[in-house]
């Protein structure tokens, strides 16, 4: 088992309208995790724990060996962060944010940072206030990546960037894991950047994690049965199946623990494939969040 | 080591699978010879912007089926099998006769109609190779 | 403590607050400059300036420097940075207090300096001190809320209060016993009593201060 660079144990958190409970993470070195959640789900709640910004009212938090939020300062100079409401200082200027990070970290690669300067096509001499959203989104990465962090944690990276912005993110992003010492979670609305890129993925819903796996695993097990039912035919039962669609005749079965088998076992109950289709992973987390949902109120 | 690799996002099909049969064409076509180096699960998934862990299974994939080897901590390499072209095409055109065997069951064809329409096809192919070579001939 | 990393942010707010200290310079020479012409009605009109445009600097760095923090959201930026919440609140704490002890020691020694040129208004000696020190004392009170409250309205409430209590300090202390016999002296008066006066107000401050960070120790959300 490789080491991990992020471990949450049984983490609670209680606030006057939401509660976080019982989550446990784990993010593996080397690797990339997608955290994906509906607005106020608990994203954003769960990185400022783990960044130290906040303190867990239960369990234990380990980044990078250190415990957070006591051992914060030290965890720090190995992580980059960059979260959707957070702001460079307006007034000031690219080159004034690299000045003031360089004798910061030990790790400050300054010809990366000029690099970077390039590829994302910025101004060094520009003041933050004077740049447009998805030019200070870029500005804020860069002075994130160009710490080299063995930890990078992105809260919406990619939110409210251009197509080809976003795709020089990513290709960044991934850069970074080309040393597999150096490990990336990212939380998203953007489940086809998630899908992408990320070797883990974590659903989050209400405060707690409703499931977490690695992207391959999560994309064979879901699929959706398309099936021609005869006249008098009942549904077939089959495992996993999380929702039920289509017409009495022509249902459309959602299951998460598929298997090729399951085809021959429709087959033999009477009912006809008619085609079996993978989900994407916006899908699949849509899927599995209403299934939650209503197994609760039902 | 830049791989020359272009992945579609609007196939439809898995990832993996997308990568696996890029790196079997270059096999088929030459391009990677038998025993040369290719580039690292890592190095991939970052040129491609991928996650390491798709490529980590199509690689595996590719090394049960024998067309790849990777050795631990050196990277990967094309195995040095020779049977490996007429092999290759030989999986695909299974795997497409499966779909139309399939498809032909939809449509509600016979066996017999599904196999006429296939001659046809190949029909088509050889006379379409027939009229190239012979414009081919009269511009010399 | 890591006073490295300390120094560097109050550096930086310093970066970003120059303007306001140069202007609050500018302002404090100017009010000096009137105190220093000469006679009763120079002296009292320097001296509200003096203490108006002191007022108005650490009301101001503590506003922009400590609230604009949250208010512009910096404040993840800064707490991203290998620091705990207690050196973040040190760096808080020193950097207003350097910005304005100086200027409120500048204005302290030139009143004094005002006072011992004219044997006239000797009295005012031990007065002036303790009125200065109270001065600090109401400006830490401002700046420890703004840290602690995190909150402008509650800054705005202690800023008042500060004000208010300067007034009825003033009042008090101009008929303590041990002090308002030698007031309209011609002579440096000192007595027991200006000692324990200051005493208390240096001791307001370290609670004050110490306060803070004990307070700011224990927060568990900073964000």
């Amino acid at each position: 088992m490789s080491a991990l660079s992020v471990q949450f144990k049984a983490v609670n958190k209680k606030y006057p309208h939401f509660a976080l409970e019982d989550i446990d993470l784990e993010l593996p070195v080397g690797s990339i995790m997608g955290f994906i959640g509906a607005n106020g789900a608990g994203k954003s709640t769960t990185i400022r724990i783990l960044m130290g910004l906040v303190h867990q009212d239960h369990g234990s938090v380990q980044v990078l060996g250190h415990s957070m939020p006591s051992d914060q300062a030290a965890a720090k100079l190995e992580i980059g962060f960059v979260s959707e409401d957070m702001r460079l200082y307006g007034p000031a200027t690219l080159a004034w944010h690299m000045d003031f990070l360089r004798p910061i970290y030990p790790g400050w690669d300054q010809r990366y940072a000029d690099k970077l300067v390039q590829r994302f096509d910025l101004k060094p001499q520009q003041k933050i206030k004077g740049l447009s959203h998805g030019q200070r989104v870029k500005a804020a990465l860069l002075l994130a990546l160009a710490r080299r962090p063995r930890l990078l944690v992105l809260d919406e990276p990619t939110t409210g960037l251009d197509p080809v912005a976003r795709h020089e993110v990513l290709q960044e992003l991934m850069a970074v894991l080309a040393d597999e010492d150096r490990t990336i979670l990212f939380s998203s609305h953007n489940t086809l950047d998630v899908e992408q890129i990320s070797d883990q993925i974590t659903f989050i819903d209400r405060g707690r994690i409703i499931d977490s796996d690695n992207k391959e695993a999560f994309l064979d097990r879901w699929r959706r049965l398309r099936l021609v039912l005869p006249p008098d035919g009942s549904i077939p039962r089959l495992p996993g199946v999380v929702e039920v669609g289509g017409s009495s005749r022509l249902p459309v079965l959602t299951t998460n623990r598929f298997e090729p088998a399951m085809l021959s076992a429709c087959s033999d109950l009477g009912a006809t494939v008619q085609a079996v289709d993978t989900m994407t992973l916006e899908e699949i987390f849509v899927a599995n969040v209403h299934c939650r949902r209503e197994r609760l109120t039902a | 080591m830049h791989s020359d690799i272009v992945i579609s996002q609007s196939d439809g099909r898995p990832m993996y699978l997308q990568i696996m049969e890029q790196v079997k064409q270059r096999v088929a076509v030459g391009e990677w010879a038998p025993g040369e180096e290719i580039p690292s699960i890592r190095q991939l998934a970052v040129s491609l912007s991928v996650s390491v862990i798709t490529v980590k299974r199509a690689y595996l994939e590719l090394e049960r089926d024998g067309i790849i080897l990777t050795q631990q901590g050196k990277g990967s390499i094309v195995a040095p099998n020779p049977d490996l072209a007429p092999r290759l095409y030989n999986e695909e055109f299974s795997e497409h006769l499966d779909q139309v065997a399939r498809l032909g069951d939809l449509l509600g064809l016979s066996s017999d109609e599904i196999a006429h329409r296939t001659k046809e096809a190949s029909n088509r192919l050889n006379e379409a190779r027939f009229t190239k070579e012979t414009l081919c001939k009269e511009t010399l | 403590m890591n006073y490295s990393m300390v120094k560097t942010l109050v550096l930086k707010d310093w970066y970003f607050q120059r303007q306001a200290i140069l202007l609050a310079f500018a302002g404090g020479a100017v009010s000096l400059g009137i105190v220093c012409i000469g006679g009763q009605a120079a002296f009292t009109i320097g001296l509200i300036l003096l203490v108006t445009v002191m007022v108005m600097i650490s009301a101001m760095t503590v506003m922009g420097n400590v609230l604009g923090e949250r208010e512009n959201q910096t404040l993840a930026f800064a707490m991203t940075l290998p620091i705990s919440y207690v050196e973040y609140t040190a760096s808080k704490i020193l950097g207003n207090l350097l910005i304005f002890v100086p200027f409120w020691l500048t204005m302290l020694v030139g009143s004094l300096a005002v006072i011992l040129i004219s044997p006239a208004i000797h009295g005012f000696f031990a007065f002036a001190i303790i009125m200065a020190v109270e001065i600090l004392v109401s400006t830490c009170l401002m700046l420890v809320v703004a840290l602690v409250s995190e909150s402008k309205g509650w800054s705005i409430t202690a800023m008042v209060t500060g004000n208010l209590a300067l007034n009825v300090v003033g009042y008090l202390v101009a008929h303590l016993p041990g002090i308002k016999e030698g007031l309209f002296g011609t002579q440096i008066y000192w007595t027991s009593t200006a000692t324990i006066s200051l005493a208390i107000e240096f001791a307001l401050i370290a609670l004050l201060i110490g306060g803070a960070l004990h307070i700011q120790s224990r927060k568990r959300d900073f964000i």
